[in-house]
């Protein structure tokens, strides 16, 4: 995937460090994504990979450190000024209100970039498993159809970069499929991609470059193939097959 | 006896227009605002002071003290409640502060208007009266019902139909789900306040126009019935709040019927308690207290 390592980033991340009250939750992390491109973070649990995409998308603010997109610093923006730049998060726990109905909790996505954002319609046809359920209160779904939903509700606003926490956490394994499978077709419609998982094997076959996170700071980066064979990635992370 | 219980229904639609602004903001923000009686207060006396010095007809009059409640209930979250965003005890600490604001308020009420009670001019609202199967009803009743039918059915579409109700559930469910998804967490809030502000007071303005005047205990009488409505009718339900309103106007009115007037506040808080006891959640709070 050389082309999309040359391309310039849309995405920026320098040196940011994050900490919750005494707890340094990451440390001086950076990286670049290309656009088009699809990375993946990953690590052990409570690495800091979800608190560095707390920090992209604005929940948190970092103590130090930029956050570009497009060239635009965007560290001290609120989350939903993100959003409307095209930003968006589809968070750990998938988050999507259960007492809205499917259909609002589209609207809900998409109402921040009316002008760019995608039709109902057209996100029924990319899930056909929501558009049965549209009228229902979101908290109806299984915890599979959830996760659709949240990924819809992002990609409802037509985001430039999506942002993916632990989006196979808790499914069964042919969910966990369904689930990669949409994310080959996101980033195959031009929609650059930061993955998190703790499915680190999954994760960086889908991803051109990855990054390890130990303990809030990047302690492996490289392009995804290599890091698969890495024998201190395998060791610490994929195990044997 | 009818007449009892129409009357009963006019004071209870003032009583429901007053705890939907209670409702309202516990319902999605998870605060009890306690400076809201105060904005009541205020509302009626705005309205008094703008009819008197302008003489301007009652409708434009309404939506001037509506534009005036909400400005003053955005004014409520900045001051009383926003400082406090993110402390431990944020919502015990708000509910703190907005009792001082709302007695700063009153004591500014008081500065203004000294202590004696303001009326609205003579003849400022046509004194028609009308007579419907024997029961008597005067034109402010009659407007007062109205207006405030039509406050709450607006109401509860906003809620149920537009963009900003969505996001306003949205944030009632779960405020980093909605910020996550781009609204934007600060003005909703703003906008809660201001809705459930210029409700309550046109609430004040319309008890005042009902009485011909207004002293500066006008809210602090209202106060505990608007706890009750909101408890009967299960907080954070709106439509809980609202049949509850007239339940209470009702209860008081054949109290007033069947005793005497010193009876009534026994009798609504005794409904009150029984309704605790029975239903805890309120008659309408069946399985989500904060329903919208």
């Amino acid at each position: 995937m050389s082309d999309h390592e040359q391309a310039a980033p849309i995405l920026e991340v320098e040196s940011v460090n994050v900490a919750y009250g005494r707890v340094q939750a990451v440390r001086d992390v950076s990286f670049a994504v290309p656009e088009g491109g699809l990375i993946a973070l990953v690590g052990a649990n409570g690495a800091g990979k979800s608190s560095v995409l707390a920090a992209v998308s604005g929940l948190v603010r970092p103590g130090s450190g930029r956050i570009r997109l497009e060239g635009n610093d965007i560290t001290r923006w609120p989350a939903h000024k993100r959003v409307g730049a095209g930003l968006v998060l589809v968070p750990e726990g998938r988050q999507i209100l259960g007492t809205l109905t499917v259909a609002e909790n589209l609207l809900l996505g998409a109402h921040r970039r009316r002008r760019q954002a995608a039709s109902e319609t057209e996100m029924y046809e990319l899930f056909p498993v929501l558009a049965e359920r549209r009228a229902l209160p979101a908290s109806a779904l299984s915890g599979g159809e959830q996760q659709m939903l949240a990924i819809a509700r992002a990609m409802i606003a037509k985001p430039r970069v999506v942002l993916l926490d632990e989006p196979s956490m808790g499914l069964a394994p042919k969910m966990v499929d369904e689930v990669f499978a949409v994310i080959e077709r996101i980033r195959a419609s031009g929609v650059t991609v930061v993955l998190v998982e703790q499915n680190a094997r999954r994760a960086l076959r889908a991803a051109d470059t990855g990054h390890v996170l130990e303990t809030g700071a990047i302690a492996h980066s490289g392009p995804a193939a290599d890091l698969l064979k890495d024998p201190r990635v395998v060791k610490a992370y994929l195990g044997v097959e | 006896m009818a007449q009892q219980l129409a009357n009963g229904v006019f004071a209870g639609s003032i009583y429901t227009l007053f705890a939907i602004g209670f409702t309202l903001v516990f319902g999605i923000l998870r605060h009890l605002n306690l400076a809201h009686p105060a904005i009541f207060t205020a509302g009626a006396f705005v309205g008094i002071e703008v009819a008197t010095r302008t003489e301007i007809p009652v409708w434009i009059l309404f939506p001037v003290i509506a534009a005036f409640g909400a400005l003053a209930g955005v004014l409520v979250e900045r001051i009383a409640f926003r400082p406090l965003r993110g402390r431990d005890d944020e919502h015990f600490a708000g509910l703190i502060s907005s009792v001082a604001l709302g007695g700063v308020v009153i004591a500014l009420l008081q500065a203004r208007y000294g202590t004696e009670p303001q009326s609205f001019p003579q003849e400022y609202f046509p004194n028609q009266l009308f007579e419907f199967a024997g029961i008597r009803v005067t034109l402010t009743q009659l407007v007062t019902l109205g207006l405030a039918l039509v406050l709450m059915l607006g109401l509860a579409w906003l809620v149920s139909a537009t963009p900003l109700g969505r996001a306003m559930r949205a944030v009632a469910e779960n405020p980093t789900a909605a910020t996550v998804v781009g609204v934007n967490v600060g003005r909703v809030t703003a906008g809660t306040y201001a809705l459930s502000s210029g409700l309550g007071a046109i609430a004040g303005a319309l008890l005042a126009l009902n009485l011909g005047q207004a002293g500066r205990e006008l809210g602090a009488s209202i106060e505990l019935i608007g706890f009750a409505v909101i408890i009967l009718g299960g907080l954070g339900s709106l439509w809980g709040a609202m049949a509850a309103g007239v339940i209470l106007g009702l209860a008081e009115a054949l109290t007033i019927h069947l005793f005497d007037s010193t009876w009534k506040s026994l009798v609504a808080f005794a409904l009150l308690f029984a309704v605790l006891v029975l239903r805890p959640r309120g008659l309408f709070g069946h399985v989500k207290v904060r329903e919208v």
